[in-house]
């Protein structure tokens, strides 16, 4: 994110001159070399966004003609009971999901890195589930989930609690999602293991010597050195978790997707929903901008709310 | 440190009772300590380690087992016994004269035909269900049920259309392996223009790519399938999937644009002040040094082209181009729900990555870290 | 780096030609494969045998790709590669498809491929009819009756033989063969009536009605038989508790074809199932020691005339717009239709013949339960699944509803008040 700070001063406000010649022949030089992502850009990322931009003004169904609507998908989608429902549910798993999984992530990066024997042992069991590709992950906990037969309920019962019915029940459904989720937090935790072990031994030693205990110096010293990978971290989980699809398409096995009851119809669960398998194309696109710009608003707000509270050692 | 170690005595002090006494307490709470903190590592280790044991024994069970409640931690499989040449399933039957252990012919309509290992002459028949009790339960052991893993292929499998598991298996890896070469070779040059040339709305440029970052999948999904389908026809194929990559993304131009800045500049200088061109130094030098950041570009590209379900999803539609992760969901989806079956597929479908992280340890931690680093 | 770069542009030549030649392959010549989507298929195999037989007597190859999740069907219609024919699992989303211009009107194929209509069954074929337009052909059908626990009928002290007469019947009987533990979770449950899906057209029509009308011109959701029937389902539900009966049923969809189904294991005593469950790849396959009866759901008490009453749903095959070669399509299609065809692929699979002289076939009328569905099918009485081109959006829409009924025991008035009104001005935009 530094990044965008550094170039931000370069280019704005923009020059406009004659270019050298030199500056010409750079010019066509780094285009080359960019060749292959202008191509890309131009195709795959330009094109269609211009192209859904438009098809969210009109019905489009795959085999029919455009027929123009103006902005009748949009307000269509303010007053479609499933929109808000998937609405809910994916802020749902960002506002507690994504949290609950930086948390986590940083206790086990703790426990981690305590100077104990066999460490690498322990890292690789807490790393090896986030290589688990997604579907077989799914699977495996829609299995281990399962009330009659599942491991989760038995190990629930063994210490007296009688676990709730994970994949039927509409309450229980986001959190089973949820642990999912944490089961493959393995990436976060390396990310944060890597910040740890850059925190500053002198400063650590330093906040000791002047009598802060444990607690103190992880909560003074440790939380603001890590705070711009918790800030990384929690930008490209949010932005990931407004995109949440293939763990719900699979975890509602061959129940309608948002099974059960809807609670997880996620955003794109249901924008896949209307462009798929209803064929409102024009609606689904609708909804991707309405995506965009909520993701687009998150993150500038996150960035802006964290400047307070990040600090950049340097 | 205030206390002196314990290993290293000051040699102005004698060996007290006291000092020893002290170092003893501080190795006792070490131990204590380190005790402490492997307990408390292993404990919420267990969260991590026991679905993914759970995985492989569930792919062992038997179809006996696998509905057992409460579920068992060991694969547990039906006795058989061979009578008269065949192989038969061993079962507990309480009969008139008390509880035996019989070999089941067949079950049919309830009733029962078994055989006394012992005497395979005498056959005797049961109705399984009397009133309130079960009169025939199968004796169970401990077994490791291998078949599971071929027969999760076969179940798998659509024989008519030629798709098996390893058709899944092998277009999973045909797509894998073009990605990763398009991968390296598109986002290399436009990561060398970014980090080391300078040209006029290269700046810009690059915010741009960072931009892209933060547009979802979903905008541009719906006009890239009706492009790839409707205009190119390449619906039904690998090409959507496999194409994109070979034009640079900005994650992977990020990540080694990133690692380009750390060559020495000087280096590059003195090339150009030799006379090579750009291009000379991008591939003679710049690449050679790159080595160790290519094999974790190529490591992660794997991952994440092994990991893909939404392209594949939207893209292939016949199950002979169906990858592992689409082959899994189609075969989970049926309602033929066999956990054991579909757990030994799953397990299948991750052995390759496993394989692949210890193979490469460094290089999957060393690349997690570079897209983690602020820097 | 070099030898790199050169492969890199070898194999963009490649794919480029590829494809070139994937959009230019003339349609003209003589197709080389046709391929068959068949949603439904437990033994896909079989099947394959059956197309083989068309390709011993046309000499064109046929490959059948069966079992195919739904959301797979629709991106294939809409793609460029759509199947030569496609078998659908039920009629409910031909006219949608149709309406998207997905699918073909069918009256050039029944007339080149010289398919006979009055061989049809009327209540499959039914569903495929849009004004004087058929968009489907039947292609085997299905008909839904009470299956019982002669077993458990036994210890609960009712006669084994004897099935409820009538849906109040079929409730006491269910309150008789439920059993709950000390702890009071359930430890046998009498009757579920989404046991594995959703049997709502058959309750709502025991009741007299439907959520359309006949003709499919309006949406009927809000009326009295469809409350009925949803507060009748309601009860197995709110009388044994919500989150009991939610607890006691989870995971039993999943079980539907092993041994472990709760119809087998004795959890479960009375429920709502297909034909198929009487042949020989469901009960004498996966529970060949159950004990149980079959026969038509029962009426309500004071409607005694709609005894025997079902409803006709099942498997129909479409000829995508996007086929490469319609005539050849038509041409399997017929083939398809034929008597022979028919008995034989739904004599091995246990499905009702949509044919009337297949449905002569002793396969078809020795078995007495499965004669059950047969009467059902030939009964006046016989009703059919009322479709529109809404149904894509609205089938959706009314599994959610009737979730919230069944499995949060909430009032169905004002969420049908709510659907009604939802899908009215949907419905009438959609017939315009």
């Amino acid at each position: 994110m530094d990044e965008l700070r550094m170039t931000d001063q370069k280019i704005w406000p923009p020059r406009f001159r004659k270019w050298s010649r030199r500056e010409r022949d750079n010019f066509k030089i780094g285009m080359l070399f960019l060749l292959p992502w202008t191509i890309g850009f131009l195709v795959f990322t330009l094109y269609p966004m211009l192209a859904s931009l438009v098809y969210s003004f009109a019905v489009y169904h795959a085999r029919q003609p455009l027929e123009w609507v103006g902005l009748k998908n949009y307000i269509d989608l303010f007053q479609d009971d499933l929109f808000w429902t998937a609405l809910y549910n994916t802020l749902y798993m960002v506002v507690i999901g994504v949290p609950l999984t930086l948390l986590a992530s940083f206790f086990c990066a703790i426990l981690l890195n305590l100077k104990v024997r066999g460490q690498a042992f322990y890292r690789v069991v807490y790393f090896l589930p986030s290589i688990v590709p997604t579907v077989a992950s799914t699977i495996l906990w829609l299995w281990i989930l399962n009330p009659q037969a599942g491991i989760l309920n038995t190990v629930l019962g063994y210490i007296g609690i009688h676990g709730p019915n994970w994949m039927s029940n509409p309450a229980w459904s986001k959190p089973g999602l949820i642990m999912l989720g944490l089961w493959g937090m393995g990436n976060t935790i390396i990310i944060y293991l890597s910040g740890l072990q850059d925190v500053s031994v002198s400063l650590l030693e330093a906040a000791e010597l002047d009598g802060a205990n444990w607690w103190q110096r992880l909560w003074h010293v440790t939380v603001p050195m890590v705070s711009p990978i918790t800030l990384f971290n929690l930008i490209t989980g949010v932005i990931a978790m407004f995109q949440y699809f293939a763990q719900a398409y699979v975890f509602r096995g061959f129940q309608n997707l948002g099974y059960p009851l809807n609670s997880t119809l996620f955003y794109s669960v249901l924008l896949y929903q209307n462009a798929f398998q209803w064929l409102k194309m024009g609606y689904a696109s609708a909804m991707a901008w309405v995506l965009f710009i909520i993701i687009l608003v998150c993150t500038l707000l996150l960035l802006k709310i964290s400047d307070k509270f990040t600090y950049y050692a340097g | 440190m205030t206390t002196i170690p314990a290993q290293y005595p000051d040699p102005r002090l004698t060996q007290t009772e006291e000092s020893r006494q002290r170092a003893r307490r501080k190795n006792v709470r070490n131990f204590f300590k380190s005790l402490f903190s492997h307990a408390l590592i292993s404990f919420f280790g267990l969260f991590f380690l026991v679905p993914f044991l759970w995985m492989l024994i569930t792919a062992f069970k038997s179809n006996e087992d696998v509905f057992h409640t409460p579920p068992r931690w060991l694969p547990y499989d039906n006795v058989r016994v061979e009578v008269n040449g065949q192989e038969l399933p061993l079962y507990n039957v309480i009969t008139p004269q008390g509880e035996k252990q019989l070999a089941a012919v067949k079950i049919v309509e309830g009733v029962g035909t078994f055989v006394d290992p012992q005497h395979p002459d005498r056959v005797v028949e049961y109705e399984i269900q009397q009133g309130e009790t079960k009169i025939a339960t199968p004796v169970m052991h401990v077994s490791f049920r291998w078949q599971n893993f071929p027969d999760a292929m076969n179940r798998a499998s659509r024989p008519s259309v030629d798709a098996s598991f390893w058709v899944y298996f092998k277009n999973s890896l045909i797509i894998a392996f073009f990605t990763i070469v398009g991968t390296l070779l598109s986002n290399a040059p436009v990561a060398y223009a970014f980090a080391r040339l300078k040209f006029p709305g290269r700046d810009i440029l690059f915010v741009i790519v960072l931009a892209t970052m933060m547009l979802p999948y979903q905008v541009t999904m719906i006009p890239l399938y009706l492009f790839f389908n409707n205009f190119l026809h390449w619906g039904d194929t690998f090409l959507p999937i496999i194409v994109p990559a070979f034009f640079a993304n900005a994650y992977d131009v990020f990540l080694l644009r990133q690692f380009f800045r750390t060559i020495p500049e000087e280096m590059c200088d003195a090339a150009r002040v030799d006379g090579a061109s750009e291009w000379q130094i991008f591939t003679q030098l710049v690449i050679p040094l790159s080595v160790p950041v290519l094999a974790t570009v190529t490591v992660f590209t794997f991952l994440w082209a092994w990991n893909d379900f939404t392209g594949p999803l939207l893209f292939l539609t016949s199950p002979k181009n169906f990858t592992m992760a689409l082959g899994l969901q189609d075969f989970q989806s049926q309602r033929t729900l066999v956990w054991n079956q579909l757990m030994a597929a799953a397990t299948v479908f991750t052995i390759p990555i496993v394989v692949a992280f210890f193979f490469a340890q460094k290089t999957f931690i060393q690349g997690i870290k570079l897209t983690g680093s602020k820097e | 780096m070099k030898k790199l770069f050169s492969l890199l542009s070898i194999l963009m030549i490649a794919s480029l030609l590829l494809s070139a030649c994937g959009t230019q392959a003339p349609a003209s010549s003589e197709p080389k494969v046709l391929r068959v989507w068949i949603q439904w298929g437990d033994n896909p195999q079989q099947i394959q045998t059956l197309f083989d037989k068309y390709t011993a007597e046309t000499g064109i190859k046929v490959e059948v790709t069966a079992p195919l999740e739904v959301d797979k069907i629709l991106p294939a219609l809409t793609g460029s590669e759509p199947p030569d024919i496609l078998v659908l699992s039920g009629g409910d989303l031909v006219k949608s498809y149709y309406k998207e211009g997905l699918v073909d009107e069918l009256s050039p194929a029944i007339k080149s491929g010289s398919i006979d209509l009055t061989d049809f069954f009327d209540a499959p074929l039914q569903q495929c009819k849009m004004g004087d337009k058929i968009l489907c052909l039947p292609w085997g059908s299905d008909m839904y009756a009470l299956f019982w626990n002669k077993d458990l009928f036994e210890a609960a002290g009712l006669d084994p033989n004897t099935p409820p007469a009538t849906m109040e019947q079929l409730a006491e009987f269910s309150d008789k063969l439920t059993k709950v533990n000390p702890d009071g979770t359930l430890e046998q449950i009498g009757f579920l009536p989404d046991q594995g899906w959703g049997h709502s057209e058959l309750y709502t029509n025991m009741f007299g009605g439907f959520w359309y009308n006949e003709d499919g011109t309006k949406i009927t959701a809000n009326t009295q038989p469809v409350i009925d029937a949803l507060k009748w389902e309601q009860q197995f539900y709110t009388k044994y508790g919500v989150d009991n009966v939610m607890a006691f049923s989870s995971g039993w969809a999943d079980a539907y074809m092993s041994g472990d189904y709760p119809f087998y294991t004795g959890k479960l005593a009375m429920y709502v199932d297909g034909e198929w469950m009487t042949g020989p790849n469901f009960i004498s396959k996966f529970k060949p020691e159950a004990s149980y009866g079959v026969a038509a759901f029962p009426p309500p008490a004071d409607h005694p005339e709609r005894a025997n009453t079902g409803v006709a749903s099942g498997t129909v095959a479409v000829i995508p717009s996007g086929a490469a070669d319609k005539e050849a399509s038509a041409k399997l299609l017929a083939w398809m239709m034929s008597p022979a065809i028919v008995a034989e692929e739904f004599c091995f699979n246990a499905n009702l013949p949509t044919s009337k002289k297949a449905a002569e076939d002793p396969c078809f009328t020795s078995n007495p339960k499965f004669k059950v569905f047969m009467d059902l099918m030939a009964n006046p009485n016989a009703k059919v699944v009322v479709t529109t081109p809404i149904s894509l959006e609205f089938n959706d829409a009314w599994t959610l509803l009737e979730e919230q009924v069944l499995h949060t025991g909430a009032d169905p008035q004002p969420l049908l008040e709510k659907l009604q009104a939802d899908f009215e001005p949907k419905l009438a935009e959609s017939l315009k």
